[in-house]
């Protein structure tokens, strides 16, 4: 059959890129900090977020949405730090992109936030793809996971602004190699930022919701020149 | 793991572009896919089929063009294309290099369409 070709040359993540340029003016607008936390499953997401949200909370105002691909255990298991949450069940989808976060957006209604973290569904490949208009990436990395990972999903690790390695207090018993996954994580990104905490213990979490803080104090001096 | 909305979000595109210039059938789709975007060929391959199902490219080709990873190595000075599990390291050098040039694509390119 004769055809003739008709070039098109557009990116598939054009509508999702659109919606993200969307919710970072609102966020903008509203001076809410966005934070997107990336990790496989069992790293410690829930359980970091159950902790911040409850260092934060007599400071700031804070809430989350969460994405799971089913159940709304987390968001159960969140609600109980008294901030606002919200769980959003993605079925077959492996990431949360901008349309499930609008969506979530229009029926919640958390009032004001300072803070709001998005607690990604388990994975480290297809979230790093979907910019859900974050002020700030952070990739979660338990120490039981292997040093090379950052290696084996390099995206993640190149696109985050914060590495946060979870766990920290069984790292001796598990033989965490500390020089090893440092290099891994700066062979991807080089001067990323790296912290160690344990949500169990609270080692490293002073840091790390100072660093929150200082990021939203940051973008409230400062606002972004938004379209 | 996200190729069948990814294939969907490709139908749309090719709907789009369709409706615009007046074609009613679609012979084939062409799109890049990098090397780093997460997207397995085959699992891809597959959605194509249930995507286009019911629409003007059904049983339509899709044409995968696979975009290697390349990487700016600032030591080098030039392009470089890491080896396999290297992360981004510069296969000559062995530095860093977190400048990704290419390998992130995912785009719909053109299509072929009944002259």
């Amino acid at each position: 059959m004769k055809y003739r070709v008709v070039q098109i040359e557009q990116s598939i993540m054009r509508k999702n890129d659109a919606l993200a340029a969307a919710l970072r003016a609102r966020f903008e607008a509203s001076g809410t900090l966005v934070v997107n936390l990336l990790s496989s499953p069992g790293s410690g997401k829930t359980t970091l977020l159950e902790k911040t949200l409850a260092r934060l909370a007599p400071r700031l105002r804070v809430g989350a949405l969460v994405g799971d691909q089913a159940t709304d255990n987390d968001a159960r298991r969140l609600a109980r730090s008294g901030a606002p949450v919200r769980q959003i069940t993605t079925a077959a989808e492996c990431r949360l992109d901008c349309d499930m976060i609008t969506k979530a957006l229009e029926s919640w209604e958390p009032g004001p936030l300072d803070v709001l973290f998005i607690e990604n569904v388990g994975n480290l490949i297809c979230p790093a793809e979907y910019d859900l208009g974050e002020d700030l990436r952070v990739v979660l990395f338990a120490v039981t996971e292997g040093e090379d990972k950052p290696l084996k999903y390099p995206l993640a690790f190149n696109t985050a602004h914060v590495a946060l390695v979870t766990k920290i207090d069984i790292a001796d018993a598990v033989g965490y190699d500390r020089a090893a996954a440092n290099r891994s994580m700066q062979e991807v990104h080089p001067g990323i930022e790296v912290l160690e905490v344990s949500a169990k213990t609270g080692a490293g979490m002073e840091r790390w919701i100072a660093l929150i803080e200082a990021r939203r104090a940051n973008k409230e001096r400062e606002p972004l020149v938004t379209l | 793991m996200h190729e069948l909305s990814v294939a969907l979000n490709l139908v749309e595109g090719v709907q789009e572009t369709a409706a615009r210039e007046g074609i009613e059938r679609v012979i084939a789709v062409h799109v890049r896919v990098g090397a780093l975007s997460g997207i397995a060929r085959d699992a891809l391959m597959f959605s194509w089929e249930l995507a286009t199902a019911g629409t003007l490219a059904a049983e339509s080709a899709l044409r995968i063009e696979d975009v290697p990873l390349v990487v700016f190595c600032e030591r080098c000075e030039t392009e470089r294309s890491p080896r396999a599990a290297t992360g981004l390291l510069c296969p000559e050098c062995g530095t860093a290099c977190p400048k990704i040039v290419r390998g992130r694509e995912l785009q719909l390119v053109a299509m072929e369409v009944p002259q």
